[in-house]
């Protein structure tokens, strides 16, 4: 029966995306160029960033400071990019790169195409810390430590609900993916009723809590933006590193543990990862939602799938994509600024669409999908 | 390296799905578990995994995969390559040819770049069993491989597991329901029921499946001399 040169219709029709896929020196994703591109971009955007603001620098002066030429600028130029722009900047390049990162390893992981940060609550009990800080009063810089009390209430209430989470969704035992999303999206609504209810208890506070949420760059200082990018630099590189075992996970457990992969470990690593993760950009910048769901998404279209891969892809498409709505937040309504987590909405959700409409009619004309 | 199961007893809730059991799989044989609906194969199998997971010979085909698997064909297929030990290896050019080999062998050569979520359901089954035999273990258990496939994938499969049988020395534990299928390829048949194991046997019969699967069979013989049933 095994006769090779017999062919079913199945390969008959499939003999076409053959030929299509081409010769397999070809093979691949081609990861290395487009990884370069989105450099160059972020590069790019991230200048731009640096020009824009109350007063405007010219981008060649902004490149020459970039390279270490200050010569050509006056002190105060200096001053505005090194101590407010260029930190705000790396802020935002961090707070976007971070959360489409963790968005990407919590939808491999909990393999569901719908996960996000938001999901495991995290967000919910870093605001929630932030908004008992700002009710008692601490939203001032904290002497001793040049932190305010509402960055250091976001980063014990996303710890707090770490461990809660981490608590219940090991109650069995193992981790498991379902009971973990349960588990976060219960306490999730919890954290989140607690600072509706304190808002309503606290009418003074509700504005700047509100506000606080909605979230900003524009609070960025040098001291904070150190400490994230320390955070950031050690974490999103571990979970580069352990990435691959998220692919293995896609087997089913039993088929991941043959090959030395366990699902437990593995989950609890992502998720205590995450959540630091997590409570650091919600510290510097409020809740930033979409990134984290969409960006991700948005790398599949570039045909990146391998979870190493599409997580440092999606590391820089959220950086760039950050930097760029940072932009637009702060000059679009000038001399004010728009909430940056409407902003990445805004201008996220649109471009999204258009990807999806687009790959529809592709695959249509194509005949797949 | 024999598969040593004593008193295995499994909980789901109240629920036992095993109780107490205990059997000595012996390698270089193809193993086959028959038994109707939630009698505790699977849970047989993957208790297995659990028990010898950490001796790196054994791989695991799963009854279907749930959840979006965004890799393409030969990504997945690779995955029996990988090894958890290297935080850096990539697929070597011997592992590649391990993958693509895999990938011939199961007729998905073509398909290499195609995504493995927008594959049908015989497809992604046969993608399973190619990244089973990419890891090219001493011991690879099946949950009802043959489920979706068509005659022709199902009769390509059985004949790859008999030719690493026999020529590799390679030894399965296959969970089966197509009794005739099982009869042809199995050396040793475990039959379960109710989370026991019933018998034991190098041969099947008409009575034994008659009990284990509470119905009435017929038994004949084909031209190799194997026995065929039909049910009554």
């Amino acid at each position: 029966m095994s006769n090779p040169g017999n062919m079913t219709d199945k390969e008959k029709t499939s003999a076409p995306q053959a030929a299509h896929s081409g010769a397999r020196a070809l093979r691949g994703d081609a990861f290395y160029p487009k990884l370069l591109a989105a450099a160059v971009l972020l590069f790019l955007a991230a200048a731009v960033a640096c020009c824009l603001g109350s007063s405007s620098i010219p981008f060649h002066k902004v490149v020459s400071y970039f390279i270490g030429k200050t010569e050509s600028l006056s002190s105060s130029e200096i001053l505005i990019i090194g101590r407010i722009r260029l930190p705000r900047t790396i802020t935002s390049l961090l707070v976007g790169g971070a959360l489409a990162s963790v968005g990407c390893i919590m939808q491999g992981v909990f393999r569901n195409p719908m996960a996000d940060p938001s999901v495991l609550g995290i967000s919910s009990g870093s605001a929630l810390g932030a908004a008992i800080m700002i009710v008692l009063g601490f939203n001032g810089v904290i002497i001793g430590t040049g932190f305010t009390g509402a960055y250091i209430g976001a980063i014990a209430g996303a710890l707090v609900t770490w461990l809660a989470v981490f608590y219940i969704a090991r109650s069995s035992g193992e981790y498991d993916t379902t009971s973990t999303l349960i588990a976060g999206i219960a306490i999730s609504s919890i954290m989140s009723a607690l600072i509706t209810v304190l808002m309503t208890l606290h009418h003074e506070s509700m504005e700047r809590i509100y506000m606080w949420m909605l979230g900003t760059f524009s609070s960025a200082t040098v001291q904070k933006t150190w400490v994230l990018f320390a955070v950031v630099g050690v974490l999103v590189p571990v979970l580069v590193l352990i990435a691959p075992r998220i692919d293995v996970l896609k087997l089913g457990r039993e088929a991941a543990l043959s090959l030395g992969v366990n699902q437990s470990r593995t989950l609890g690593i992502v998720l205590c990862i995450s959540s630091v993760l997590l409570a650091f950009c919600v510290a510097n910048s409020g809740i930033i939602g979409f990134v984290g769901l969409i960006i991700p998404h948005i790398v599949e279209y570039f045909r990146i799938h391998r979870m190493r891969r599409k997580l440092i892809m999606s590391f820089m498409t959220g950086a760039i994509f950050m930097v760029v709505c940072d932009c637009i937040a702060k000059t679009v309504v000038s001399p004010g600024e728009m909430a940056i987590g409407a902003m990445t909405s805004l201008i996220g959700a649109p471009y999204f669409l258009i990807l999806l409409i687009k790959s529809r009619v592709t695959a249509g004309r194509k005949g797949i999908r | 390296m024999n598969i040593e199961m004593e008193k295995v007893t499994v909980r789901y809730g109240l629920r036992k799905a095993l109780k107490g059991v205990s059997h000595t799989f012996e390698e270089g044989k193809i193993h086959v578990l028959l038994g109707p609906n939630g009698c505790g194969k699977t849970t047989l199998l993957k208790k297995i995994v659990d028990r010898y997971h950490a001796s790196g010979e054994l791989a695991y085909v799963p009854q279907e995969v749930y959840g979006n698997v965004a890799l393409t064909v030969f990504d997945t297929v690779a995955l029996g390559r990988y090894d958890s030990s290297k935080f850096f290896a990539g697929v070597s050019d011997e592992d590649r040819a391990l993958v693509q080999k895999a990938i011939d062998e199961m007729e998905m050569t073509g398909m290499e770049e195609r995504i493995f979520d927008t594959l049908s359901g015989g497809e992604k089954q046969r993608v399973m069993i190619a990244r089973a035999l990419a890891q090219d273990a001493p011991w690879t258990l099946l949950d009802e491989p043959s489920s979706s496939l068509d005659v022709r994938h199902s009769m390509l499969t059985m004949n790859k597991i008999r030719e690493l049988k026999s020529r590799g020395g390679k030894s399965f534990i296959l969970v089966l329901h197509d009794i005739n299928m099982a009869s042809s390829i199995g050396d040793e048949f475990v039959l379960m029921k109710d989370g026991q194991i019933m018998y034991e046997t190098e041969r099947l019969s008409a009575d034994m499946l008659g009990k284990v699967f509470d119905t009435e069979f017929g038994e004949g013989s084909s031209s190799e001399g194997h026995s065929l049933f039909y049910t009554v």
